[in-house]
């Protein structure tokens, strides 16, 4: 078992390509994702004004707009056509408009309507504007009302105006910042893939310099299958397990993404994922036949994994093939586990769910990779 | 060389690339069983436009005849589903912290109490950011019911105070808001994300199959025997080879086309013509690059991994979901060399919002300067099938 960890150790660092997905791209890809989504949130997002009021409340409500954090008034026009040139030419993501009868309809105690047209190309464009708009108006909206009702007390106003008041508390990610929600589960989908490809590429090789494309060599025959497969194994954790708490802890505190987890937490999620993982890309390797099919048979998988891990789309939203599909592959469960872990504060205790099934599936690949591996001459003699 | 004998010569380099094309499995797969798997795949997803009937809880400790209304009335709406009742807030948390509910509503003891005493109750929501589009989504829902809950009373009290009904409404909400999402009304999540992340995974599978397919000619040492074939000429080694894989390229990129804009109908705001040849754009163009960056380096593996990196990224530095104008001002400006960066913006502006071609000229050019990239390097690409050697 030593000799083949060895061996395939040698063979790791003298293979370029494995190198590339074992160390560079774990390196460099985390640390490039997490640099494109750094800036969390959308703000300042640059919008037209249509103002056919032209009151001091129209410029109260434009002034209110202003000064929101996610809102920019980027330009004034005469009327919505010319506004909208503004979009076309991608200056503008926005449209308010204030109609004429604005500050008439208020004065005379009349509800008036301020619209926003949003230009679609980004969901997060129509939150930031939407989420501006509705806080200002309902800000300014109880201002005004409680100026209209004339009741005895400021206090007695207010109640008349909004009896049931409300408080929204945002968990886990307060910002709800984009990189925050995504990152963590990209990262263990980086560890996943990468893991595939890099051993998937090395299976190739062996694949390919062995006489009779054979898995594995006659002369290692005797070590046994179990041995060849362990020792195979030990080699891809203990290199990449440095990859992986690189990736797992240094990263997001590098970008400062939320880190509830602690070191313990962690290694508990890394072991039976990285296992579950090694063993299912050494039963994939039986596909390859060439060393460079794995780049073109896993990589396109990324971003369906991601999808049906329940991260960017909720999980009670997924039909029940997608969840069955989701629960071939370790990424799933590693994900869930690191999110809720690491994201969410859960404790080891409340994803006992996810390691057990990152504990069988490391067993039921180990064994499928035994089978794979088993070399059908064998057999027969 | 004459004109007969150019055709003759490119006609042969096509017909043997259509035979490797049919003899290999790999490419049956990555050209045209990955991709339809692909585009069945997310359209099928994320089908209902919008997730529904998200699970949520509750801890209700006031349990009077107005929570349980209000909690009826938003167990209606659309997205939010309650799924269970808790009896304090940590055991709500820790229902969260497990994800079986995206978020719940806290109605304190005695609201219906207070309410009717005007000390105006608060409510609250605890909704998880971390699963930021049910969180945003739920949360959006909830604030609805509340301030609806809040017009319910407010408005039984004012009439009692003798203000009509037109008064009442101008008194709960004096500024009301009219929000138009320009093209996709319903704030579908199917047309926001199949129609970009589809056709950027199909663009990830031109640049592998490119690289892929040039690197292997050198690495099974044929290079040289399609040289010949090709008279020496590069351009009709590299037109031979590429042609049929553009043709099968562009047929599955325009049944994508078909299935999204007229067998599912997703908004278009311009002719069927040019969107197919904004689709032949793109996949020449994503070709045109994998051969650049294969004559930069001429491996397999390092073509494979850089044209492999270029497409993964795409998916986030084209800014389909987080807009690129919010990246740091050196991504923004890296996002340009991407085909698919171009590609996204051709297609918001020109396909969903159907606005005139002068205002996209620059990505249409920046898309045309992509397909000349070969051009620069057909020389170097000559050195490269004649001597080089692959070295495993």
């Amino acid at each position: 078992m030593i000799k083949i960890f060895l061996n395939e150790l040698r063979r790791i660092f003298s293979d370029s390509g494995v190198l590339i997905f074992f160390i560079v791209v774990p390196l460099l890809y985390p640390a490039l994702y997490s640099w494109l989504y750094n800036n969390e949130v959308v703000r300042e997002v640059p919008t037209v004004v249509v103002d056919d009021s032209k009151s001091s409340l129209s410029r109260e409500l434009i002034r209110r707009l202003n000064a929101t954090p996610d809102l920019n008034v980027a330009a004034y026009e005469e009327n919505i056509d010319e506004a909208r040139q503004h979009i076309m030419r991608q200056e503008a993501r926005g449209i308010v408009y204030i109609p004429s009868s604005f500050a008439a309809d208020i004065h005379s105690h009349r509800q008036t309507t301020v619209s926003l047209y949003v230009d679609m190309s980004s969901m997060l464009y129509y939150k930031s504007l939407l989420t501006s708009l509705t806080n200002v108006t309902l800000d300014m909206g109880s201002d005004i009302s409680v100026a209209m009702l004339n009741s005895q007390t400021a206090r007695e106003e207010q109640i008349a105006a909004s009896p049931l008041s409300y408080e929204a508390v945002p968990m886990f990610n307060p910002g709800g910042g984009y990189g925050c929600f995504l990152i963590p589960a990209v990262l263990m989908l980086v560890i996943h893939q990468t893991l595939i490809l890099g051993i998937g590429l090395a299976s190739g090789t062996a694949r390919e310099k062995n006489s009779g494309r054979k898995l594995v060599l006659r002369e290692d025959a005797p070590f046994g299958i179990a041995r060849i497969i362990l020792g195979k194994t030990l080699c891809y954790f203990m290199v990449y397990f440095v990859m992986a708490c690189y990736i797992t802890m240094a990263i997001p505190r590098i970008f400062n993404f939320i880190q509830l987890a602690d070191f313990w937490q962690i290694i508990a999620i890394l072991v039976p994922f990285m296992l579950a993982t090694i063993f299912f890309a050494l039963a994939l390797s039986c596909l390859m036949q060439q060393r460079e099919h794995v780049m073109l048979i896993i990589i396109f998988t990324s971003v369906p994994l991601l999808f049906i891990s329940g991260i960017p789309w909720p999980v009670s939203s997924l039909g029940a093939s997608f969840k069955a599909i989701s629960y071939i592959f370790p990424s799933t469960f590693g994900i869930n586990a690191f999110v809720k872990v690491n994201s969410m504060g859960a404790s080891l205790g409340d994803i006992v769910f996810e390691l057990r099934a990152l504990w069988i599936q490391a067993a039921v690949y180990f064994l499928l990779a035994l089978y794979v591996w088993k070399p059908k001459r064998w057999t027969q003699e | 060389m004459s004109n007969k004998r150019f055709i003759q010569s490119l006609f042969r380099v096509m017909k043997r690339e259509v035979d490797s094309l049919v003899h290999a499995p790999i490419y049956w797969f990555s050209m045209i069983v990955f991709p339809l798997f692909v585009i069945f795949f997310f359209s099928e997803l994320m089908n209902e436009g919008l997730p529904t009937d998200m699970p949520v809880g509750v801890v209700d400790l006031d349990n009077s005849t107005t929570s349980r209304k209000l909690l009826r009335n938003y167990d209606a709406f659309q997205q939010s589903h309650i799924v269970a009742h808790y009896s304090d807030v940590n055991q709500a948390r820790r229902a969260m912290q497990k994800c079986e509910i995206y978020a719940f509503m806290y109605i304190p003891q005695n609201m219906e109490r207070d309410l009717l005493a005007s000390r105006q109750p608060k409510i609250s929501f605890y909704y998880n950011n971390s699963v930021l589009l049910a969180g945003s989504l739920i949360y959006k829902e909830m604030r609805a019911i509340s301030t609806l809950g809040a017009a319910s009373v407010g408005s039984a009290k004012l009439q009692a105070k003798g203000l009509t009904q037109r008064q009442i409404k101008s008194v709960l909400q004096p500024i009301a808001t009219d929000v138009h999402a320009i093209d996709n009304p319903m704030l579908n999540y199917n047309i926001a994300l199949s129609t970009t992340i589809i056709p950027a995974c199909l663009a990830l599978f031109v640049l592998l199959v490119t690289a892929y397919s040039l690197g292997i000619e050198l690495k099974k040492n044929r290079a040289k025997t399609w040289m010949t074939m090709a008279e020496n000429k590069v351009m009709i080694a590299l037109a031979g080879k590429f042609i049929p894989q553009t043709v099968i390229f562009t047929l599955v990129v325009w049944f994508y086309q078909y299935w999204l804009f007229v067998h599912l109908d997703f908004p278009h705001n311009c002719n069927f013509l040019l969107i197919m040849i904004v689709g032949l754009t793109l996949v020449v163009a994503a070709q045109c690059f994998a051969i650049f960056v294969f004559s930069l380096l001429p491996t397999l593996r390092m073509s494979m991994s850089i044209c492999a990196l270029w497409g993964v990224l795409s998916f986030s530095i084209s800014g389909f979901t987080y807009p690129v104008t919010s990246m740091s001002p050196s991504l923004q400006i890296l996002s340009n060399l991407f085909p698919m960066r171009h590609y996204y913006m051709i297609y918001q502006m020109n396909i969903l919002h159907g606005y005139s071609l002068h205002y996209s000229w620059m990505y249409i050019v920046a898309l045309l300067m992509f397909m000349m990239l070969p051009l620069f390097m057909l020389s170097r690409l000559k050195k490269i099938f004649y001597k080089y050697v692959y070295l495993p």
